[in-house]
C-alpha cells in the first residue's frame, strides 16, 4: 500500500509538470492556432539555467525562479520571431509552422547539448530543500508538493484570465477568426507575442519545479515536449482542466507502469494510453474542440 | 533577368531543351550505378552506400504520405525500426535463415502492421496530431527496444554473428539490387501520384471539404496514404537488416526522424525527386562534417527554418521555375482540341452585363425590384448558338425521388442559423435560394452537404435518408456542390481538378489505376477525356493546361462548376456561382443551371443576382434571418408583398413598386 501511495504521489507530481507544458501549449494554440513543438526544449533550457544558477554559481532559489523566467521568455520571444510570427501574419494553411518549430526545437537542442556536454546534470536542490512531509503516514518530497501546487495556482490562474478579463478573451478570440479579432481592434501578432510569453512564464515555472525532480539533460526537452502533448491529447483539446487532468493521468499511469508491470518500459505506458484514449474518445477526456476542419 | 535567359537561348539556337528533362535523370541513373566504380567497392563502403540507399527509400515513403497526402507521419523511423526489427527477428531464428526477398516482406507487412497502429486512433483526430503520435512512437520504439534483451538490447542484433544466415546476395550485386530497388519505389511513387489513388491524396491534402464534397472518403484515405508509406517504410528495414546485417536502437533515432524531415523540406516535398535530392545533401552534409558533428544540428535548423518560411516547396519546386525559364520543361501551352470557341458565348454579353451589377444585400434588393424589366430577363434566357451537351444523372440516378427538406434547424452559440425549414429540391428543376447576407443560405446549403450536423429536422432522397450520413456518402448519393469561395488544388491545372470528380463514378480499383492495369488504362484516360469534354463544354478549353493558382476568380468559379458536373450528379448545390463573374461568364453559369435541369438534375441555385434567379428557376425560396419568408414561382414573387417589405421596407408587391 505504501508503494502504492509512494508511486501515486510521484505520479502526481511528474504529471503536474505534464499539465504545466500542456498548459503552456494550449495558451499558445488559443492565440495562433499553432501548436508550438518547442516548448518542452524551452523548459529544458529552464532547467539548464536552474542547473547554473543553483550549482556553479550558488544563487538563492527566488533569483534563480527569476532568472528561469528570463531565459526561458527571451527565447520564447526569439521563437515568436522568426518561427511563428511568418505564419501568424499569412492564414494557417498546411503545417509549415509545424516544420518552423520543429527545426527551432531542433536548434534549441544542439546548442544545449553543447552548454551540457555528454553527461547528465547533477540532481538539482528544490526550492524547499530536499525535504519530506508526512501525510497520512507517508513521507511526501516536498519538491513534489510544490510541482502540484503550482500546476493547480497556474490552471486556476489561467481560467480566471480567459474567462474573467478583456485580454482573455481577445487572445481565445484571436485564433478562431483573425478578421473579426482585427475588426475589434485586436492586433494579432502584439496578441501572439503575448501568448508566447505567458506560455514561456508557465514553462519557466514548469523547469523550475521539474529541475530538483529530473536529473536533466538534453533528452528531457523532446521527452517532456511529447508527453506534454500526449497529455493534452488525453485531457481534450482547448480545454485547460483537460491539461490538467491529462497531465496528471499520464504522470500516475506512468508510476503504476513502473510498480506493476515493467519499469524498463515505462515509454510504452504513455503511448498505449493515448493511442487507447484517441481510438474511444479522439476528442479527448473532456475535450469539446475538434481540431479536424470541417 | 528571364529575359536574359531567352536571349541567350535564342541566340543558340536552340527552340527547346525538353531533351534535358531525359538526360539530366539518365546521366544521375547510371552514375548511382557507377558509384562502386568512382567511390570505391570495398565491404564497409558498400554498406554505407546501401544504408543510404535504404534511407532513400524511407524518403519516397514519408514523401507519398507527407507531400502528396499531407498526412504527417513524421515518426516513419519507428515504422522503419520495427519492420527492421520483425525482418531481424525473423532472420535470426529461423533455421536456415531467409533471403532478401522474404526479409523485404516481412519487414513490409510488420511496418504496415505498425503504421495502422499509431495511424488508426491518431488519424480520427487528424492534424497535426498524427505528427505528434509518430513521433513520440519514434523516441518510444528505440526507447524500448534498449531495454528488450529479445532485440539485443542497447547492442543490438547482430546479423553477421548467426551462423544459420548466409545472405546469397552480396558484393556489388546486392548494390545494384539496392539501387534498383530505390529507383523502383521512386517510380511507385510516380505512378500512384498520377493514378486516382494521388489524385484523391492531393485532393485530401488541399482541404477535407473538397475531397468530401467530390465523394472522396477522407479517412479511408489518409488511412490508405499511411499504410502504402508504412508498408514502404516497412519495407527499407529490410533491405537495411539485410545490406547491414545488423539492427540496434541507435540505428533508428529520433534524430534520424527530423533528418528525414529536413531533406524532404529542403528537396521540396510533393516532387518526385526532391525528397531523394534534399536527402542526399542531408546525409551529405551529415557525412562530410564528421568532426563538425555536434553543431550539424544547428545547420539542419537554420536551413529547415529558412525553407519552412522562405521557401516551402523545396529546391525541386526551384529548379521546375528555372528550367521552366530556360526551356527545358517548356511552358505548358493551351491546348485547343476542336471544339467551341469561346467567343461563341460572347453574344449574350449585354443581357449579362445588365443583371451582372447584383451582389450585396442591398445590391440584392435593388435587383429583385429591377426584375420584371424585360431585357434583363429576355437576354438572360437566350440560348447562346450551341448547344451544351445532356448531363443525365448518373450517382443516385435510380431514384427519382427530390431532395426533401424538412423541418431543418440549426444554431451557432446562441444564434439560430437555420429554423423550422422546408424545402424540396426536385429533379430537373431550378430552386432559387435568396435572401440577405447571413440569412441562412449557406448554412442550408452545409446541412444538405452534412459538413454541419442537423440539430432538428430530416434531409432525404426518397426514403434515404442523408441527415445522419457523412458529407461524402452525401456526394456519392448525387448531391454535388460547389463553395461560396471556390476550393480548387491551386497546385493542379484546371484538368485535374475536375478528374477526381470523374473518376469517383468510374469503376476502378486503385490498385489497377496504379499499376497500370488494362482497367486502370482504360480507366484513367476516359476520366481525361471526360473531364476535358466538360470543360470544353464550359468554354474553358483554353486553361486546362493551367494551373488553378494561375486562374482569374471567375474562371476558377466555373472550373469549380465543372467539377461538380463531373459527378454526374442528381442535384446540384451552387453557392453564389454567378458572384464575381463577367458577364460572359454569368451567362454560361445561368446556361449550365438550365442544361443542368433539361438533362433530369435538381439544381439548387444560391444567389444574390435575383434577376438571374428570377429568369431560370422553377421555385424560388427567400429567407430571412434563418426562416423561410417566402416559396413560391418567380411570378408569385414579384406580386408578394413579404419580400418586399424585408428587403425594401415598403407594403406594396414588387411589381407595383417597380
Amino acid at each position: 500500500m505504501t508503494l502504492f501511495l509512494t508511486a501515486l504521489i510521484a505520479g502526481l507530481a511528474v504529471g503536474s509538470v505534464y499539465g504545466l507544458i500542456a498548459l503552456s501549449y494550449t495558451v499558445v494554440f488559443n492565440s495562433t492556432s499553432i501548436f508550438n513543438i518547442a516548448q518542452g526544449d524551452l523548459m529544458m533550457f529552464g532547467v539548464l539555467a536552474a542547473y547554473f544558477c543553483l550549482d556553479r554559481w550558488h544563487l538563492g532559489q527566488l533569483v534563480t525562479l527569476l532568472v528561469i523566467i528570463a531565459v526561458v521568455v527571451s527565447l520564447s520571444l526569439i521563437e515568436e520571431r522568426v518561427a511563428v510570427r511568418p505564419f501568424v501574419k499569412r492564414p494557417v494553411v498546411g503545417l509549415g509552422w509545424f516544420i518552423a518549430t520543429l527545426a527551432f526545437s531542433l536548434i534549441l537542442e544542439t546548442v544545449a547539448s553543447i552548454i551540457y556536454g555528454q553527461n547528465p546534470v547533477v540532481p538539482i536542490p528544490g526550492a524547499f530543500g530536499n525535504g519530506t512531509v508526512t501525510i497520512a503516514g507517508v513521507n511526501v518530497a516536498t519538491k513534489f508538493i510544490l510541482a502540484f501546487a503550482t500546476m493547480i495556482v497556474v490552471m486556476v490562474a489561467l481560467e480566471v484570465f480567459y474567462k474573467r478579463t478583456w485580454l482573455g478573451t481577445a487572445m481565445r478570440g484571436v485564433a478562431e477568426d483573425r478578421e473579426v479579432a482585427a475588426l475589434r481592434g485586436i492586433d494579432a501578432l502584439r496578441i501572439s507575442r503575448l501568448a508566447f510569453v505567458i506560455a514561456g512564464v508557465v514553462t519557466a515555472l514548469a523547469a523550475f519545479v521539474v529541475a530538483p525532480i529530473v536529473s536533466a539533460n538534453v533528452g528531457v526537452g523532446l521527452t517532456y515536449g511529447l508527453k506534454g502533448f500526449i497529455a493534452l491529447a488525453i485531457g481534450g483539446f482547448g480545454s485547460l482542466r483537460g491539461c490538467v487532468i491529462g497531465g496528471l493521468l499520464l504522470g500516475v499511469a506512468e508510476q503504476m507502469f513502473d510498480l506493476y508491470v515493467n519499469a524498463n518500459y515505462e515509454i510504452l505506458a504513455a503511448l498505449i494510453l493515448v493511442l487507447i484514449v484517441l481510438a474511444v474518445r479522439p476528442a479527448g477526456l473532456f475535450g469539446t474542440r475538434a481540431v479536424r476542419e470541417v | 533577368m528571364s529575359v536574359d535567359i531567352v536571349d541567350i537561348r535564342d541566340r543558340l539556337g536552340l527552340d527547346s531543351r525538353a531533351w534535358v528533362r531525359w538526360a539530366v535523370p539518365a546521366v544521375l541513373i547510371i552514375v548511382l550505378y557507377l558509384v562502386p566504380q568512382i567511390g570505391g567497392s570495398g565491404s564497409f563502403r558498400l554498406g554505407e552506400y546501401e544504408e543510404v540507399l535504404s534511407f532513400l527509400i524511407i524518403a519516397v515513403a514519408l514523401n507519398i504520405a507527407m507531400g502528396y497526402a499531407g498526412q504527417y507521419i513524421l515518426g516513419i523511423t519507428a515504422v522503419f525500426a520495427v519492420g527492421a526489427y520483425g525482418a531481424i527477428l525473423a532472420a535470426k531464428y529461423h533455421p536456415h535463415g531467409i533471403g532478401l526477398v522474404a526479409m523485404c516482406i516481412i519487414g513490409g507487412v510488420v511496418g504496415a502492421v505498425g503504421g495502422l497502429i499509431i495511424g488508426l486512433p491518431a488519424l480520427r483526430v487528424g492534424g497535426f496530431y498524427l505528427a505528434l503520435v509518430s513521433l513520440f512512437a519514434a523516441l518510444a520504439i528505440p526507447t524500448v527496444a534498449q531495454q528488450w534483451g529479445l532485440v539485443g538490447a542497447d547492442t543490438g542484433i547482430p546479423l553477421y554473428a548467426v551462423p544459420g544466415f548466409a545472405p546469397e546476395i552480396n558484393g556489388e550485386e546486392l548494390y545494384f539490387i539496392v539501387v534498383s530497388l530505390v529507383l523502383l519505389a521512386t517510380l511507385f511513387s510516380w505512378a500512384l501520384v498520377h493514378s486516382r489513388v494521388g489524385h484523391r491524396f492531393v485532393a485530401l491534402h488541399t482541404s477535407q471539404q473538397l475531397a468530401t464534397s467530390i465523394g472522396i472518403r477522407s479517412y479511408r484515405t489518409q488511412l490508405l496514404a499511411i499504410l502504402i508509406s508504412s508498408t514502404m517504410a516497412g519495407l527499407a528495414g529490410g533491405i537495411y537488416v539485410y545490406s547491414q546485417q545488423f539492427f540496434a536502437p541507435g540505428s533508428s533515432s529520433v534524430q534520424f526522424a527530423v533528418l528525414l524531415l529536413a531533406g524532404m523540406t529542403i528537396g521540396g516535398m510533393g516532387t518526385i525527386t526532391g525528397p531523394l535530392i534534399g536527402s542526399v545533401i542531408i546525409l551529405g552534409i551529415n557525412q562530410f562534417f564528421t568532426s563538425f558533428q555536434q553543431y550539424n544540428g544547428i545547420v539542419f535548423g537554420v536551413l529547415l527554418l529558412v525553407f519552412a518560411v522562405f521557401l516551402p516547396n523545396g529546391l525541386m519546386a526551384r529548379v521546375a521555375v528555372l528550367s521552366e525559364r530556360l526551356g527545358i520543361n517548356p511552358p505548358r501551352k493551351p491546348r485547343i482540341p476542336a471544339g467551341r470557341p469561346a467567343a461563341a458565348f460572347a453574344g449574350g454579353a449585354a443581357g449579362g452585363a445588365a443583371s451582372g451589377v447584383a451582389g450585396g444585400a442591398a445590391g440584392g434588393a435593388a435587383a429583385v425590384a429591377a426584375a420584371p424589366e424585360p431585357t434583363a430577363a429576355t437576354a438572360m434566357t437566350e440560348k447562346p448558338a450551341a448547344r451544351l451537351p445532356s448531363w443525365p444523372p448518373v450517382l443516385g440516378a435510380n431514384d427519382a425521388s427530390p431532395l426533401v427538406v424538412e423541418g431543418a434547424k440549426r444554431s451557432f452559440g446562441g444564434v439560430t442559423a437555420v429554423d423550422d425549414m422546408d424545402l424540396t429540391i426536385t429533379r430537373g428543376q431550378v430552386h432559387g435560394l435568396i435572401g440577405s447576407n447571413g440569412s441562412g443560405k449557406t448554412t442550408l446549403l452545409n446541412l444538405i452537404s452534412r459538413f454541419y450536423s442537423l440539430d432538428a429536422g430530416q434531409i432525404r432522397i426518397g426514403s434515404t435518408r442523408l441527415d445522419n450520413q457523412r458529407p461524402h456518402v452525401v456526394a456519392r448519393a448525387g448531391v454535388a456542390r460547389t463553395f461560396q469561395s471556390p476550393k480548387l488544388m491551386l497546385r493542379e491545372t484546371a484538368l485535374e481538378n475536375v478528374i477526381p470528380a470523374v473518376e469517383l463514378r468510374v469503376r476502378c480499383t486503385g490498385a489497377e489505376s496504379i499499376l497500370r492495369l488494362p482497367r486502370g488504362i482504360r480507366t484513367n484516360r476516359q476520366a481525361r477525356t471526360e473531364a476535358l469534354e466538360i470543360l470544353e463544354a464550359l468554354g474553358l478549353q483554353h486553361v486546362i493546361d493551367q494551373k488553378a493558382s494561375a486562374l482569374p476568380h471567375g474562371t476558377r468559379r466555373l472550373v469549380e462548376l465543372a467539377r461538380a458536373i463531373a459527378l454526374r450528379p442528381s442535384f446540384v448545390l451552387l453557392d453564389e456561382p454567378a458572384a464575381g463573374l463577367s458577364p460572359v461568364e454569368l451567362e454560361m453559369v445561368a446556361e449550365v443551371c438550365q442544361n443542368l435541369a433539361g438533362s433530369g438534375v435538381g439544381v439548387l441555385l444560391i444567389e444574390h443576382n435575383v434577376p438571374m434567379v428570377l429568369s431560370i428557376a422553377d421555385t424560388v425560396t427567400c429567407l430571412h434571418q434563418g426562416r423561410r419568408l417566402f416559396q413560391g414561382t418567380p411570378a408569385e414573387l414579384r406580386a408578394d408583398t413579404s419580400v418586399a417589405s424585408v428587403f425594401l421596407g415598403i407594403d406594396e408587391p414588387l411589381e407595383a413598386s417597380s
